[in-house]
């Protein structure tokens, strides 16, 4: 279920890169769910060939999918469109996906997947002709190199084949619904019902191997990369079945289509919020442990939300350390002492001496920490204690008992209180208790599922003020802006100077609140 | 526990009135909870009126037969109580309070004294921290245990330290397994408060009215004065 804020949110951000026009049909299908192209135009009031070409985009874009489901008896019901909300909410981290990359990767790698975040989906040939156009004299672009930018970029799961573009979703019972998705990568918790869009997405999906997989023009390959040809033979049938597959490759590179794989960053972004965390918390070292336990695992992880990643012995960590040049310096001693450190704050589990991270735990512990940084500066440092003991206990606390506990004054607690359980950060009961004179207690309690899609709706109602604030600063100062910089004297570089102070000021907020919607949302 | 003197049988109490002996009997059953004026009145067998209450209360002080005190859950309120009892914990609020209002700076002192053995210690049980504390000889009177582990608490919840369980290994050489210990909380390369969290680093994060503003109403982020504050370059 969307919350209020992130709904508006992901129009909000749709119109910004679309128009209204398609934010209009997207924002119908945030609001009623999945609806056939027939129930868009009804309640956008569109005609048809606009809610035809908003979808295109969307669908181009990657932000709605299409799909059928099957009746019992009768033919396949209509076509029915629903809204990739998490790659919506992406649309404004791409920023950060090509920062991974360009820390990974070459600057051709860094173009090809701009080109794919930029149009949504391409062919090869559509790359190639994109690369050409925007060549450079000495730096010639040619097919077969950028095809091994492909294939590089596919086997690190950064890009993959777009998904099917109608998968027949088939209907579950009552009864089979947790059950059945219980093996389901995109259920969050086993027994948690999946949304439509978490099924639709599955549905959708290609095999593993055919997901990211690249097929190469056979006849340059022959004798140079026998691995990635399906069918050499040798003798007279090879030649046929080469000629065959080189029409199949050239029309492979014209038809099948790539995206971005947004699992991939997501990953890799959490990892590096992960060892942040880590370095914030200890220090390098520990940071350089976690890091080098990320990169000897990460291959072996099924889905972004793993909770504990495969463990690993104390020699095979030390070994994967010593090879980045920040943990050269590292010895087996302080690398056994980073990992008690870690382990001491359940960041990472040690048992039979092997060693696995508990992604889980230290996602709990930066979520804690962002909620509570809220709370102190919202409503001061004795709601900071009180929101502590009642989120560390976990259960329903008296009044009396909570100001006892954490030192604020018994007049002053059932105000702290009352105040956070108005804005949604508690949750109260009242115990009523009949003896020689009836005594009313009201007890109170962090219910942590409620109170993070609370939080999670006030980010996303934060990131919309500041988009907002940030167009309304450069729409006041836009002809400032649009002026030569030898006209900008006096008064007028002064306002310039801090229209840029403002820029920076809200785009690094923007980008650092978006840090915190994806732990909140997609670690 | 509350410290109760034996009263004596040649007390002022023999030269009471008739309303003095009623209005005491009372307030001296309520032993060391005492009780609220009001109450008092409801509780008297005969109805009697204002004046001659408040009069035989007055008497009843002069004699020191009875006082006046602090009632932490109703401190505007006349609590009455007699002279041998000392107010429970349930009305005084316990050791840290003092005239119905907590004792913030013997807390500070208490906390900070703590703070600086858990950081002396290096890892810490709470009767390690006692005995410390104990040694330095930085209170007059000795602290109970229960003190100092509703300190550490607060200490916990406020960030400063940490609860960990001793694996008898390393640091943790001679405290026994499994038993809980405290250490200074480590803040990485920083020191100090912890760091603000993104969402609390923006005006809206802070803001009391954001479950009111909209982006078109009259609190929005165009027109917000936080935000108008916040970039005042």
């Amino acid at each position: 279920m969307l919350t209020e804020y992130g709904t508006k949110h992901a129009v909000h951000v749709i119109t910004n890169h679309f128009g209204d026009l398609v934010a209009k049909v997207c924002e119908c299908l945030l609001r009623k769910g999945p609806l056939t192209r027939q129930n868009v135009k009804r309640y956008t009031e569109l005609s048809d060939e606009q809610v035809k070409n908003a979808l295109l985009v969307l669908i181009q874009q990657n932000c709605v999918q299409a799909f059928t489901t099957e009746q019992p008896d009768g033919p396949k019901a209509n076509t029915q469109y629903v809204v990739l909300f998490d790659n919506i909410l992406h649309r404004v981290r791409f920023a950060k996906f090509l920062t991974i990359l360009s820390q990974e990767f070459d600057q051709q790698c860094v173009e090809l997947v701009q080109g794919l975040l930029e149009h949504g989906r391409l062919t090869l040939k559509q790359m190639f002709d994109r690369a050409k156009s925007s060549e450079k004299e000495g730096n010639l672009v040619d097919l077969d190199s950028l095809r091994e930018t492909l294939v590089k970029l596919v086997t690190a799961h950064y890009v993959e084949r777009c998904p099917a573009s109608e998968p027949l979703l088939m209907p579950i019972s009552e009864e089979e619904g947790p059950a059945r998705k219980k093996g389901s990568k995109s259920a969050k918790k086993i027994g948690e019902p999946e949304t439509i869009e978490q099924q639709v997405v599955e549905a959708a999906l290609p095999m593993e191997a055919m997901r990211f997989s690249v097929v190469t023009n056979v006849e340059s390959d022959v004798g140079e990369k026998e691995k990635n040809s399906n069918n050499v033979t040798p003798g007279e049938k090879r030649k046929h079945d080469v000629l065959e597959l080189d029409e199949c490759g050239v029309a492979d590179e014209q038809s099948v289509v790539y995206r971005a794989n947004f699992e991939g960053f997501i990953r890799r972004l959490r990892h590096k919020g992960c060892i942040d965390h880590v370095r914030a918390h200890l220090d390098d070292g520990a940071a350089n442990v976690l890091s080098a336990m990320l990169q000897a695992t990460s291959s072996a992880e099924k889905k972004v939300k793993t909770k504990n990643s495969v463990p690993l012995s104390l020699s095979s960590i030390y070994e994967e350390v010593i090879k980045s040049e920040a943990g050269r310096n590292m010895t087996l001693d302080h690398v056994r002492a980073s990992l008690v450190q870690l382990g001491e704050l359940s960041f990472v589990d040690a048992s039979s001496d092997s060693y696995s991270i508990d992604f889980e735990k230290i996602i709990e512990i930066a979520q804690n920490e962002e909620v509570e940084s809220v709370v102190s500066k919202r409503y001061g440092r004795d709601a900071y204690r009180i929101f502590r003991l009642l989120s560390k206990s976990g259960r329903l606390l008296e009044t009396d008992k909570i100001s006892d506990t954490t030192f604020v004054e018994k007049k002053d607690a059932p105000k702290i209180l009352y105040k956070l359980w108005k804005d949604g950060y508690l949750l109260m009961e009242k115990l009523v208790v009949t003896g020689a004179r009836q005594s009313q207690f009201l007890l109170w309690k962090v219910n942590r599922q409620i109170l993070w899609k609370h939080v999670l709706d006030e980010m996303f109602h934060a990131a919309l003020n500041l988009s907002l604030r940030v167009s309304y600063e450069l729409d006041r100062e836009k002809e400032l802006l649009n002026l030569p910089a030898d006209k900008r004297t006096g008064p007028l570089q002064d306002r310039y100077n801090r229209i840029r102070k403002v820029r920076i000021l809200l785009e690094s907020s923007q980008m650092k609140l978006d840090d915190a919607i994806l732990l909140f949302h997609d670690f | 526990m509350s410290k109760r003197k034996r009263p004596e049988s040649n007390a002022p109490s023999d030269s009471l009135t008739d309303h003095e002996r009623l209005i005491y009997d009372v307030i001296r059953s309520k032993q060391d909870m005492g009780i609220w004026t009001r109450d008092m009145k409801r509780e008297l067998r005969v109805n009697l009126p204002d004046n001659i209450v408040t009069k035989s209360i007055k008497s009843l002080q002069n004699k020191s037969l009875i006082k006046e005190v602090v009632n932490i859950h109703s401190k505007g309120k006349k609590h009455l109580m007699a002279v041998e009892f000392e107010p429970s914990k349930e009305i005084s609020g316990g050791a840290w309070y003092s005239e119905g209002s907590l004792d913030t700076e013997f807390i500070k002192v208490v906390k900070s004294q703590c703070l600086k053995q858990i950081i002396k210690l290096k890892v810490a049980t709470l009767e390690g921290i006692s005995d410390s504390i104990k040694r330095s000889g930085a209170f007059k009177v000795d602290l109970t245990k229960q003190q100092i582990e509703e300190i550490v608490r607060a200490l916990v919840l406020d960030n400063q330290i940490m609860e960990v369980k001793s694996n008898g290994s390393g640091e943790f050489t001679n405290i026994p397994v499994g038993k809980v210990c405290y250490k200074n909380v480590s803040k990485g390369g920083g020191g100090g408060e912890p760091k603000t969290g993104s969402l609390a680093s923006i005006p809206c994060g802070v803001c009391p009215q954001i479950n009111i503003c909209t982006p078109d109403g009259v609190i929005s982020p165009k027109t917000c004065v936080y935000y108008t504050t916040w970039l005042d370059f």
